[in-house]
């Protein structure tokens, strides 16, 4: 397997196959001198925008400070045990609803939309 | 469903879908400048077309990946953001000039201004995505789109000279305008290889759940659809070039000038054709545009989406397209000419293809993605060829045409 390749920014879903983002990033560790293991994958806004420029990162950053939700604050970690199945899509074994994930959209969903008539 | 009818209702939605505003003001100036000259672009452009929608499907059916999505997982997100801009830059451009080609139907029908027009038409184009129906009106929209078949009808009752036009299939020189005549070339294969029409297919075989037993229906219907809707195009340029010189057009740079391609034909009732085709039309494309833009910034950033999903089910998904068709309604609000923004949207159309193309060219041709189904060296070969041409032709006459105040 290429991480470069076959992980990163593939489509992630939860496990009743709920589209929750893609992976923005993996986290490696490292243990004494063995080759490093992927230990989490990471979703969020703030990975994806520090892999296009410090600038749009710091950017990210304030917007997430001023109106994100208080656990929206760090990009979301998925242990890597977590992961399902590696296909056309990224599975994993949770419900994104348990998930911070998908935060701004119900904010979104609750604060705007249904006050949209015709919803 | 039957497949044979899956096959009929594909080919329909695509004949009925494929003429937008775009082909009809190309297709109307190079006709009324060039005569059938110009009909090799067109000729080029539909070829072209043809085969990146077959591509799209096949992509899809075989990889069960949306184009935008395996872009992004292939070539990294940095690299995507860089096709993701300038479509979705482009396509409001293009969102703006469909929804000013139904805006200068309800002027021709009424007499009222298309600028009075652009927000009510708008409004409908917003509800009914909205109301999460697109997927039932979809075919709808395309069978009263079939009423664009009248510019058929019309050019051959002219009687073109068929010799004539064969032999415009073949590129050749012009005479006078140049630069003009190139413009235009551009402009025409801007305007026959829409990038939003061979992505919005690969959603919609995702969202059928196409496999690789739609192999032989996706190259049916990519083949009779498309080129179908390249004789509805080639019919209007043939309308332009019969009918606007004897009425001293030779430039068509004023929208009211356009219902003369039916009007010449069938009179009164000419007029009342062309208004239902070009609203028909335009709304199809304004709501398939719509909804692409949706799917590509939801696609690339893994959100949910789906044309038959209510808001509250993909919040982002439907911010995407409200705030489009918001963005698109403020220029035909402000009086931007529809005609002159669709031909230079057209150009710049064309100027952007190798960004979008040239990517989805590789994919076709890594297995990890459509395994032995990868295209032969002549369709890679010939599909860069064109769009290379199509690049090189806007890039050198964009600046020419703004200059002239074109």
């Amino acid at each position: 397997m290429n991480l470069a390749r076959d992980i990163i920014d593939k489509q992630v879903v939860d496990k009743n196959q709920a589209k929750m983002g893609k992976v923005d990033g993996v986290v490696l560790a490292l243990h004494g001198g063995k080759p490093p293991v992927v230990s989490y994958i990471e979703i969020g806004g703030i990975t994806l925008a520090r892999r296009v420029g410090r600038r749009t990162e710091r950017f990210i950053r304030l917007l997430k400070k001023r109106w994100g939700s208080p656990r929206a604050q760090q990009p979301y970690r998925v242990a890597w045990r977590q992961v399902r199945d590696i296909g056309v899509d990224i599975e994993i074994a949770l419900d994104v609803r348990e998930t911070p994930v998908n935060d701004w959209q119900n904010w979104l969903r609750d604060k705007v939309i249904r006050r949209i008539p015709g919803s | 469903m039957d497949k044979l009818l899956e096959v009929s209702l594909g080919i329909v939605t695509s004949v009925g879908g494929y003429l937008e505003i775009g082909s009809i003001a190309t297709s109307a100036q190079a006709g009324a400048a060039f005569g059938f000259q110009l009909l090799w672009a067109l000729v080029l452009g539909t070829l072209c077309i043809i085969v990146l929608v077959e591509m799209s499907g096949r992509f899809a059916a075989v990889s069960h990946h949306t184009i935008s999505d395996a872009m992004r997982e292939r070539f990294g997100f940095n690299f995507f953001l860089l096709p993701l801009t300038v479509t979705v830059l482009l396509n409001l451009m293009v969102l703006s000039a469909e929804i000013g080609g139904v805006a200068l139907a309800g002027e021709f029908a009424t007499g009222i201004g298309h600028q009075w027009w652009a927000v009510p038409v708008g409004i409908v184009v917003w509800l009914l995505l909205w109301k999460g129906t697109f997927g039932l009106i979809e075919k709808g929209v395309a069978l009263l789109g079939l009423v664009t078949l009248v510019f058929v009808v019309a050019a051959v009752k002219l009687g073109p000279d068929w010799k004539d036009l064969l032999r415009s299939a073949v590129p050749s020189l012009p005479q006078q305008d140049s630069a003009r005549y190139w413009f235009l070339a551009a402009s025409i294969l801007g305007a026959t290889i829409s990038p939003y029409l061979f992505l919005f297919y690969s959603s919609g075989a995702i969202e059928d759940h196409w496999n690789e037993s739609y192999l032989w229906a996706n190259r049916a219907i990519a083949g009779i659809g498309m080129t179908f809707g390249g004789v509805i195009s080639a019919s209007t340029l043939v309308l332009a070039a019969l009918v606007m010189p004897p009425s001293g057009i030779r430039d068509v740079n004023d929208y009211h000038q356009l219902p003369l391609l039916l009007t010449k034909v069938f009179g009164f009732w000419g007029l009342v054709l062309f208004i239902a085709s070009l609203a028909i039309a335009c709304l199809g494309a304004a709501l398939e545009i719509a909804l692409q833009q949706a799917y590509l910034v939801a696609q690339g950033f893994g959100w949910n989406w789906g044309k038959d999903l209510m808001p509250e089910a993909a919040p982002a998904f439907s911010l995407v397209y409200t705030l489009s068709v918001i963005i698109a309604v403020v220029p035909m609000v402000l009086g931007v000419d529809p005609l002159n923004l669709t031909v230079f949207s057209m150009a710049l159309t064309a100027a952007s293809l190798p960004l979008t193309i040239l990517p989805f060219i590789f994919l076709m041709n890594d297995k990890r993605f459509v395994k032995q189904h990868t295209n032969g060296r002549l369709g890679n070969i010939a599909i860069m060829a064109i769009i290379a041409l199509g690049f090189v032709l806007a890039i050198a006459t964009i600046p020419l045409e703004i200059l002239s105040g074109g």
